[in-house]
């Protein structure tokens, strides 16, 4: 039997990431592309840095290398290069990035082995620039791309977002960018360059704050004062958690969270019938924060999460549980989707895919070992 | 450069607030025609968020709304009458792509099932992108961004860390980029797929299980070792001084991020702190995380003596990585680095006049995407039911008339 054929069947990537877009070549490799990893002897930095040593470093590293290959070429020396320009002839896209073995004065030399692939250059800043050069890493560009700024207590430090996030941002907009220019090089012949900035993807993904500064002159701030809904807001219940979401503009919900706490005789509901809660002004101050939290809390800590999200589901109410990391392992919507996979036979559960197609072409493998996939003679 | 890498691609596009028409943006900014679908029998909800242009309300003065669709057209259709629905099957049978980001059971309510549009375009690429997926016991939860944020483990591990109650993502950061990302690069995916194989395919996209994957690697390492990995907020659980310090004006913040002995060195020197540069209990990184207290209050008494560019700027060419914390003020006004990549674009707008956009995160070839700006509510509408469906001034008139464009 012919082997099926998946999206990015044929298409082979020389993938040189080593933080910021690897999960954009993982992507492509989920996907049916051939990714193979060019690594020096040593390997990519990530091999030493996300170890076992680490605490989650070994999970990080498989995570954003599954289903890609890995070959070991010295690009320092004649023959490492020589092998290298044999892989790139037949290679759609390359993808270097910042403190890799390969950068920007090699890219003349990768347009000439391939005219019409699709050049991929991933740094924390973009090529080009006062900072060009400049070291960073997740908390300072989560910092310079603007989104630590929207996030944390008011009085307290901006803060950033867990998990790597300036990796995660980058690499979705890079896989992106990329299967655009493949579709362009491929349907017309077309190579193309394409230069990622991680500063700016990040400050793409700001909501709406840029558009508030330039059309109200306000600056959204972590605090959330003159933005968010008083209601919007984690609360304590018996046995953790819940997150809710309740504007009296927003469908039935605010109306249902009341009569519901009314069919429950409880008191807060009296304090929430004054007509400032049906004014979205006065809801959106940090008085109205405040004084919403200790009245809706004395409600929910009278209830575990289930009761909470079943009383959500059938009332039409935006609430939903807050899980913990190894909560969401056990979360029985995701269970219902067979949403977890395996890395090969058994072993503990992985992240699946991130879109069910209606035909069986995602898959994912365990990451490579150094060298795993090197053509030996 | 306008990019025409994907010249003849069409959508019928049917998503509304901000996952969906964030992740069919990126099309209509490389050239496809994306026709987006709205009514004002149920406008859609960014149209009606600011912020407003002069602050002032109006259906087509959002900011949001205006930096979610540029480069589409507006179509005005009201798809509960049947004749709207009519209009849109015909627009489908000419488009490559329908899209929507409804709760699940929606598309069938509009007699719009994969299999209804499969009827009339059979290599349709169908994408759909409810919350919590389609089918299943909390499918029909409702939720915005951040109860995505929250059943996936993300809002729990946004803190300050050492154990404190969780604070979350100050936006409904999974609608920015998670979701729009992924649905994005699954329907490009989709798209060869189909030029291979002459198959469409339905992409069913559970926004929870797609910002399952922005938390992948804790998830794996919560399964791995069957514990709750730690979240260390601006910390490090790999060395120190690592954290967003206090700097001498009002709100002003740097992050500083030492990983590894060198730039530790070159941080103590920058700040005049030899004796801690000599001191061989902070050589290693475990001593400097078991000092932690000590080197961040060092790294504050030198932070708070200047402003936060300032302090930046110093370590940068030192070697440590640094970063002011900037506001969207910051980013707009003072930010010689995206000034220098030409990040900011002004378009003019017919309501809005001049307004300011962000450019894709990347240059092409050495340029900028152009970006052309959004549409005014239904704008398109005559120029496409004539032009693509052929159909006359007067019936369209008519139509009009009857609020079936509208």
């Amino acid at each position: 039997m012919s082997e099926q054929f998946r999206p990015y069947s044929g298409i082979r990537i020389l993938d040189l990431t080593h933080d910021l877009g690897r999960y954009a070549t993982r992507l492509f490799a989920d996907l049916g592309a051939e990714v193979i990893r060019i690594e020096p002897p040593g390997g990519l930095p990530d091999r030493a840095r996300e170890t076992d040593a680490v605490p989650g470093g070994a999970e990080t590293f498989a995570f954003h290398n599954a289903s890609k290959q890995s070959r070991v070429l010295d690009l320092a020396g004649n023959e490492g290069r020589a092998a290298f320009a044999d892989l790139a002839r037949e290679a759609q896209v390359v993808v270097m990035e910042r403190g890799g073995p390969l950068g920007a004065d090699d890219t003349a030399w990768l347009r000439g082995l391939n005219p019409t692939s699709v050049i991929v250059h991933v740094s924390p800043y973009g090529l080009g620039g006062p900072l060009e050069g400049a070291p960073a890493s997740d908390l300072t560009l989560q910092a310079a791309g603007g989104i630590a700024w929207m996030t944390g207590r008011g009085e307290e430090p901006p803060l950033r977002l867990p998990g790597g996030q300036a990796a995660m941002i980058t690499s979705v907009y890079t896989g992106v960018a990329t299967a655009m220019c493949l579709m362009d090089a491929e349907l017309r012949g077309r190579g193309h360059i394409l230069d990622v900035s991680a500063q700016e993807a990040i400050a793409h993904s700001l909501q709406n704050a840029i558009q508030v500064w330039d059309l109200e002159r306000r600056i959204s701030h972590r605090a959330g004062e003159g933005t968010r809904d008083a209601s919007e807001n984690i609360y304590e219940c018996i046995d953790g958690h819940v997150f809710l979401a309740s504007p009296p503009t927003t469908g039935v919900s605010w109306k249902s969270l009341l009569g519901w706490m009314r069919e429950c005789g409880h008191p807060s509901v009296e304090a929430f019938s004054a007509p400032e809660w049906m004014d979205r002004k006065a809801r959106s101050t940090p008085a109205a924060r405040a004084a919403f939290k200790p009245l809706f809390e004395a409600f929910t800590r009278g209830f575990t999460k289930d009761e909470l999200v079943e009383n959500a589901l059938k009332r039409r109410i935006v609430m939903s549980q807050v899980s913990k990391v190894h909560e969401v392992l056990g979360d029985k919507q995701l269970a219902y989707r067979d949403y977890f996979v395996t890395l090969g036979e058994g072993g503990p559960r992985f992240p699946g895919a991130p879109y069910k197609m209606s035909e069986p072409v995602w898959r994912v493998s365990p990451p490579p070992a150094l060298g795993q996939h090197d053509q030996r003679s | 450069m306008r990019p025409d890498f994907l010249n003849g691609i069409r959508f019928t596009d049917l998503t509304w607030a901000g996952a969906g028409p964030f992740g069919t943006k990126v099309f209509s900014d490389f050239g496809a025609e994306v026709l987006k679908i709205e009514s004002m029998s149920r406008p859609d909800p960014v149209r009606r968020g600011g912020p407003y242009k002069d602050g002032i309300q109006g259906t087509n003065r959002s900011g949001y709304f205006a930096s979610r669709n540029t480069g589409k057209q507006s179509i005005a259709l009201d798809l509960k009458q049947p004749e709207g629905l009519e209009i849109a099957l015909k627009l489908i049978a000419q488009s490559d792509v329908v899209s929507n980001n409804f709760g699940p059971g929606a598309m069938e309510r509009l007699g719009l099932t994969y299999d209804a549009v499969r009827a009339v375009k059979p290599d349709i690429i169908y994408l759909s992108m409810p919350m919590y997926g389609e089918d299943g016991p909390l499918s029909t939860l409702l939720g915005v961004g951040m109860t995505i944020a929250a059943v996936t483990g993300m809002m729990w591990m946004t803190g300050y860390g050492n154990g404190e109650k969780p604070l979350g993502p100050g936006t409904h950061y999974p609608d920015h980029a998670a979701n729009p990302y992924h649905a994005a690069f699954a329907v490009l995916a989709a798209l060869r797929h189909r030029r291979h194989t002459g198959r469409g395919m339905k992409i069913d996209l559970s926004q929870v299980e797609s910002t399952g994957n922005f938390v992948g690697a804790s998830l794996y390492e919560a399964a791995v070792h069957d514990r709750e990995p730690e979240h260390p907020g601006n910390r490090s659980r790999g060395d120190a001084p690592h954290n967003v310090f206090r700097c001498a004006g009002n709100d002003d913040w740097c992050a500083i991020a030492v990983d590894g002995d060198g730039e530790w060195l070159a941080l103590a020197a920058a700040i005049g702190r030899q004796d801690l540069a000599t001191r061989p209990d902070l050589r290693k990184a475990a001593g400097r995380l078991a000092a932690m207290a000590e080197l961040e209050a060092a790294v504050t008494a030198w932070t708070t003596q200047r402003g936060a560019a300032e302090a930046a700027s110093v370590l940068q060419t030192a070697g440590v990585p640094a970063a002011r914390v900037s506001s969207a003020r910051d980013l707009v006004e003072d930010d010689a680095q995206l000034r220098a990549r030409d990040y900011w674009q002004t378009i003019d707008h017919p309501e809005m006049g001049p307004s300011l956009f962000t450019s894709p995160p990347f240059r092409i070839d050495g340029e900028r995407l152009e970006l052309a700006r959004p549409p005014l509510f239904g704008e398109h509408t005559e120029a496409v039911l004539s032009g693509l469906l052929g159909m006359s001034h007067d019936a369209i008139a008519d139509l009009a008339e009857r609020k079936i464009l509208a």
